[in-house]
């Protein structure tokens, strides 16, 4: 295989005060695979977004800290960057699109002075030029007037359209590699449908890789060449889309794929998992899913199994399998 | 925004009524009036009694109070305060002296405000719970807990009395050459306008800090750095161009009030502005002097109201003038 774009190699990210320390990420491994989706998977609480924020260097300090691990993108370990070096790529070869519009934009500034800004940092554009380019950006994620949205405020565009605003900010200076945590969740489902057209359709124009944070499988299903599913700030399964959804092995991911509804099947519930995800701040020792677990055994709740490769290129994290 | 600001000004109108009504009875129901001041503890004036009644009735206050407010609000309509009891003079000459002297006081407060209330405030949101910030709150907090009037007395007694550096009384150096002079008057206005100055300069530090730290942890501030834009740019397009909104409102406020507030320590300072007059007006009862300062104090609030709005509406593009 050809040599990963991004590989994420024992990513620990801790929040530290005083009195605790609460391990958001913890040793988390990973690769993107140049112009493909890595959707990451997992319920509110299991790392995944603390995940994506370390990628940017972007954890909101001064409690939040990267401890250890590496992020390796395009040949360089980005957690060994200066600030000022890491500032380069983040919106020129790593765009970040976020889960809510609403208030991801800047309330106070013009759409198209805040995606022109991209380009006056990366591309060195005049702000005539920047203007000229961001009218085209607009107009590539689907606005028919353009021209007027630059001059327009975030508070005067719907959702899905600030979204689009977004994307078109993020894509500005055709990154490498786009971020995009939980882009749809806060939209109507025709919306979202739109969005990840968008999404699809510039990732197949300009071969940029996508790394899709969402809990939703059917996004995943749609969208994803290869999958990494989280649970309490781990990954539990990796694996190619195919195989993850045609031979899940972890009791996590089975659970997770018999919650989805399927509409023509007629069920009186819905299968849920039963309890909530641990705390980061006090995970349980031994396997962090035994506590949910159905299949868990004594030895579960002893010892944290090691993510092992069952199949070639399927990695699960439990010892029963 | 012209019709908007227009529409405003129009509807100033019925608050000014009423003003000018609480005024007027407020100061009917003082007891005495002015010629018994002047006059009747005059020892050297014969017939106090009769000279009092005269000048009362020349002066119209035996009429009904109803028809005294009309005569004032007509006299008012035609750019006329009428004439002060005790000084003898149009009262637009004595407020045309005293209301630039306060302007002035106000204006150098507010700049003196917003020169080290702002950038101070930023920096210490920038490197919060550090040295500076703490050090600087500490010092925020006793300004803003003492009193004006101590601030006067103790920079009175340390740069004019002890080390003799600015001078404490008044707006000139009366009787050299140099009087009136610009630097005379930049030193004269330093100690007054600085003391004016002082709990508010706490009061914006404080209300600056507070407002950029919120904006620092918005979504946009982290889509900001997302893109990799430099922090300054972050910080002074970002964060700054959000927290200042808040800012520009209260500064719109406060412009009446420090005009209003300068009134005691115009009293300390000496400074022939409107605090002097207002207060002796009223000591004195001089009817058409408290009519006016109050009405000009009045205006003087309304005019800063409507300024923060318009402010606030050219800032925030939030906001629809409707």
């Amino acid at each position: 295989m050809a040599e990963p774009l991004l590989k994420v190699r024992n990513l620990k990210t801790y929040f530290i005060s005083k009195h605790s320390q609460v391990k958001a990420v913890d040793g988390v491994d990973f690769e993107v695979q140049p112009g493909k989706v890595l959707g990451i998977v997992g319920e509110s609480g299991s790392g995944k977004s603390m995940t994506s924020l370390s990628l940017m260097r972007l954890v909101p300090g001064p409690q939040g800290r990267i401890v250890e691990g590496e992020v390796t993108f395009e040949g360089t370990d980005l957690l060994k960057l200066t600030e000022r070096q890491m500032s380069d790529v983040r919106g020129n070869r790593m765009g970040m699109i976020f889960q809510e519009p609403m208030t991801a934009l800047n309330p106070v500034l013009k759409v198209g002075e805040q995606i022109g800004e991209v380009l006056i940092r990366h591309r060195k554009l005049s702000k005539a030029e920047a203007k000229k380019q961001s009218i085209g950006l607009l107009r590539s994620v689907g606005f028919p007037r353009a021209e007027q949205i630059v001059d327009e405020y975030p508070h005067q565009l719907s959702g899905g359209m600030r979204q689009r605003a977004m994307i078109a900010m993020a894509m500005a200076c055709q990154p490498k590699l786009l971020i995009a945590d939980e882009p749809t969740t806060a939209l109507d489902v025709t919306i979202q449908a739109q969005v990840l057209d968008l999404m699809k359709s510039l990732k197949n124009k300009n071969g940029t890789a996508i790394i899709l944070i969402t809990h939703d499988l059917g996004v995943i299903a749609e969208m994803a060449d290869d999958v990494v599913v989280m649970y309490g700030g781990q990954v539990v399964e990796s694996a190619t889309a195919d195989a993850v959804f045609d031979d899940p092995l972890h009791p996590y991911t089975k659970a997770l794929m018999e919650s989805i509804p399927v509409i023509d099947q007629d069920r009186d519930r819905l299968a849920s998992i039963p309890g909530t995800v641990p705390s980061a701040a006090n995970f349980p020792s031994g396997c962090r899913f035994a506590p949910r677990c159905t299949l868990a055994q004594e030895s579960c709740h002893q010892k944290m199994p090691e993510l092992r490769e069952l199949k070639p290129g399927h990695y699960v994290r439990c010892d029963l399998v | 925004m012209t019709s908007y600001v227009i529409r405003r000004l129009l509807g100033l109108i019925p608050t000014l009524f009423i003003i000018t009504v609480i005024v007027f009875s407020l100061m009917h129901l003082m007891p005495g009036n002015a010629f018994q001041a002047l006059i009747g503890l005059n020892p050297h004036i014969k017939d106090a009694a009769k000279v009092i009644a005269q000048r009362t009735a020349n002066a119209g206050l035996n009429l009904s109070w109803p028809q005294q407010y009309v005569n004032w609000i007509v006299n008012l309509l035609h750019g006329n305060l009428g004439t002060s009891f005790e000084f003898q003079e149009p009262v637009t000459t004595l407020i045309g002296i005293a209301l630039p002297n306060t302007v002035t006081l106000a204006l150098t407060a507010e700049l003196i405000i917003l020169i080290i209330g702002i950038p101070v405030g930023v920096f210490q949101a920038n490197r919060v719970n550090k040295g500076f910030d703490i050090s600087t709150s500490l010092v925020a907090v006793f300004l803003y807990s003492v009193p004006g009037f101590v601030f006067a007395l103790f920079l009175i007694f340390l740069f004019s009395f002890t080390l003799n550096w600015l001078p404490s009384m008044g707006t000139v150096t009366a009787a050299v050459p140099w009087s009136g002079d610009l630097g005379d008057r930049i030193q004269h206005l330093i100690l007054p306008a600085t003391t004016l100055a002082l709990p508010s300069v706490a009061y914006y530090t404080r209300l600056m800090r507070a407002n950029t730290l919120q904006v620092f942890f918005q979504d946009y501030v982290r889509t900001a750095r997302a893109k990799g834009l430099r922090s300054t740019r972050v910080l002074f397009r970002h964060v700054l161009r959000n927290a200042i909104i808040p800012i520009t409102t209260q500064f719109g406020f406060d412009i009446g009030g420090l005009v209003g507030g300068a009134v005691i320590l115009e009293q300390i300072f000496t400074w022939p502005g409107m605090g002097e007059l207002t207060i002796n007006a009223n000591l004195n009862r001089d009817y058409p002097v408290i009519l006016a300062t109050t009405l000009i104090f009045a205006v003087m609030v309304l005019l800063g109201n409507l300024f923060a709005d318009i402010l606030l509406a050219s800032m925030d593009p939030r906001v629809r003038y409707n």
